[in-house]
């Protein structure tokens, strides 16, 4: 049944329409420039800095954060923000200044790619299929988490709004390429950006003002009931939890080491800021890979410095609200619900269109990026890598478009799947923990292979190997099923670790590829050109 | 208890003995030390190649606000 609160007018529909027009039209017109494989995956290597700065912050802000990070605020505090502050902001500028320069000289397509020129193919070809894995499950993650917003808000059927978003992202990723994808990415952000500091700005005047949200915050009880946690909701909830200082989680970005919530302060300085974040933002490919298609090293660097402003705005506008929910909804029973229930409750008739708008944006702007990324990992890290390396420009185009088809049709088939599972977590903790997996071990032999001229290759497939297997083992262990069944007591005391499984594979890759590399086979290949120092020491590594 | 569990209880109880003040000039101190090391990036690597020398072509205002707002939160929040 739709929210009552939540009835679309004629206005709204408007609104939405005039959006997505308008979002059809950029990439149709885009797309009569691309030509060739190169226009498809790196828009013709034409692209500016500040379409990408904001492609770069579109396409990590998606439908599921909208939602996600304004509920899990709302659950857990203002501590979810530093998803957005610390951890983004510092990577993206250690990697403007270190990392995309770097790659930008190599003239790679794809993160994988670099990996096989520093270490070998079998570790290139393992990383291709884990981004690939990611993204094409996130895909359906993405496709669900809005048909169920939508469904739940305006009484759309689910499977219309599934279909609709997927047509509508892959015709103008399929006619457009990355070009299109960053260009529509710039009005999206700045669609998104409107929608939310509306909410924001009616949220806040709606409380009676910044103080006096934060003195309502102030008078949560500084010790919450004396309830234990009695259902498995509840573990994590700040509200339920024996003894939590829940004034102190609800406004601190620091929270203590026992805190119930997934965002302990070590999880947040190791496992966010120096693993996860800086593994998201310099070996992600559906980031990197936009960075690569700017019109200079120069311009490259420069988006990610853009991007990193642009991203100081966004905990404001979409953590900040789910505040403003714990004020105005107090008896909100549902997280996941806070922002739609705000929108229901702040945004006038006519209003409501904007904020329909701005969550598409944000859901178009990261599913045609993971799109496209995924579209180029299939072609240029399995095809040509492995079926066919000569094959022609205009080829590599027809291949970049079917592919792109074809994931479209897996991620509406996947989300049919998802739509048959219990929905028992977050949405957005699905999406980290998904993650948290591989992103350690990827980062790990990134950033040695990078910076140290003696990691060899089968150390870094062995790291690979052997972090992966850690963080899914640190993951099975944590599951009541198994470690019931081995008498064991949970290996993490936090809801959700998947910060310190991040963390624990990131260690246990390292050492692997330490050790090995010390001890293990040498190579006969000199790879010293994609080795930071000699790179820039000695020229580009073409 | 297993091995795996003593050394994460281990581990737990030396984190949870660290204030959450000196937790919070950790994560200052950190963002102070990039913003240190953006200042002292040598100019060729923050201008463009063929620039014009004016200010607003130098990407290190840019990080240096970026990274000053972050400092600022860290301090407030």
């Amino acid at each position: 049944m739709p929210d009552a609160e939540n009835t679309l007018s004629f206005a709204d529909y408007v609104v939405v329409a005039l959006y997505l027009t308008g979002t059809i039209l950029l990439g149709l017109w885009i797309g009569r420039r691309t030509k060739t494989g190169e226009d498809f995956f790196l828009g013709g290597r034409r692209l500016p800095w500040w379409a990408i700065g904001f492609s770069l912050v579109a396409t990590d802000i998606g439908g599921t954060d909208i939602i996600g990070v304004g509920g899990a605020a709302h659950r857990f505090g203002i501590a979810v923000a530093n998803f957005e502050w610390i951890g983004c902001v510092p990577a993206m500028i250690v990697g403007a200044f270190v990392f995309i320069p770097f790659f930008y000289r190599t003239g790679v397509y794809t993160v994988p790619e670099f990996l096989e020129r520093r270490y070998n193919a079998n570790v290139r070809t393992v990383m291709a299929v884990c981004w690939l894995l990611f993204m094409a499950c996130n895909l359906g993650l993405m496709l669900v988490a809005s048909a169920r917003m939508m469904s739940g808000l305006f009484g759309w059927h689910e499977w219309t709004c599934i279909i609709a978003t997927a047509v509508l992202v892959g015709f103008y990723t399929c006619v457009g390429g990355l070009a299109a994808v960053v260009y529509t990415d710039m009005i999206q952000c700045v669609v998104m950006i409107a929608g939310c500091l509306a909410i924001l700005f009616l949220g806040i005047v709606k409380v009676g003002g910044i103080s006096e949200l934060r003195s309502r915050l102030d008078a949560i009880p500084a010790t919450a009931e004396q309830t234990p946690a009695e259902t498995e909701d509840d573990v994590g909830n700040i509200s339920a939890v024996e003894g939590v200082d829940a004034r102190r989680e609800a406004t601190s970005l620091i929270l203590p080491v026992d805190t119930p919530s997934p965002f302990p302060w070590p999880g947040i300085f190791f496992g966010l800021a120096l693993i996860l974040s800086p593994a998201y933002w310099i070996g992600n490919q559906a980031i990197v890979q936009r960075s690569l298609g700017a019109r200079s090293e120069f311009e490259a660097k420069a988006s990610y410095v853009w991007g990193a402003l642009l991203k100081n705005l966004i905990p404001f506008i979409v953590a900040v609200p789910g505040l403003i929910a714990i004020v105005l909804l107090p008896d909100l029973d549902n997280s996941d619900m806070a922002i739609p229930r705000l929108v229901g409750m702040l945004f006038p008739t006519g209003l409501r269109g904007l904020f329909v708008a701005a969550f598409l944006a944000a859901l178009m702007s990261s599913i045609d990026s993971y799109l496209n990324s995924a579209a180029t990992i299939v072609t240029h890290d399995l095809y040509r890598r492995f079926v066919n390396p000569d094959v022609s420009p205009q080829k590599t185009l027809v291949i970049g478009r079917s592919v792109t088809s074809v994931l479209v049709l897996w991620a509406v088939a996947f989300a049919f799947l998802l739509t048959q599972m219990a929905e028992d977590s977050g949405l957005y903790t699905i999406f980290q923990t998904l993650m948290a997996f591989f992103q350690g071990p990827a980062f790990a032999i990134l950033l040695i292979g990078v910076f140290w001229r003696g990691a060899t290759g089968y150390a870094a497939f062995a790291g690979l190997l052997c972090g992966i297997a850690t963080s899914i083992t640190l993951y099975a262990l944590n599951q009541p099923a198994i470690y019931e069944a081995l008498g064991w007591q949970p290996l993490f005391r936090i809801a959700d670790p998947f910060l310190y499984f991040s963390v624990w594979a990131f260690v246990v890759t390292a050492i692997v590829l330490t050790v090995v590399s010390l001890f293990g086979p040498k190579e006969d290949i000199d790879r010293s050109r994609y080795v930071f120092r000699t790179a820039f020491g000695g020229g580009a590594a073409k | 208890m297993t091995i795996l569990h003593r050394f994460g209880e281990t581990l737990r109880q030396a984190l949870g003995t660290i204030p959450l003040e000196f937790v919070r000039v950790l994560f200052v101190a950190s963002l102070v030390l990039l913003l240190i090391w953006i200042l002292r990036l040598p100019r060729e690597r923050v201008v463009p190649e063929n620039g014009t020398g004016r200010w607003d072509e130098n990407l290190k205002l840019g990080a240096s606000l970026a990274i000053g707002i972050q400092i600022l939160v860290y301090l407030i929040m």
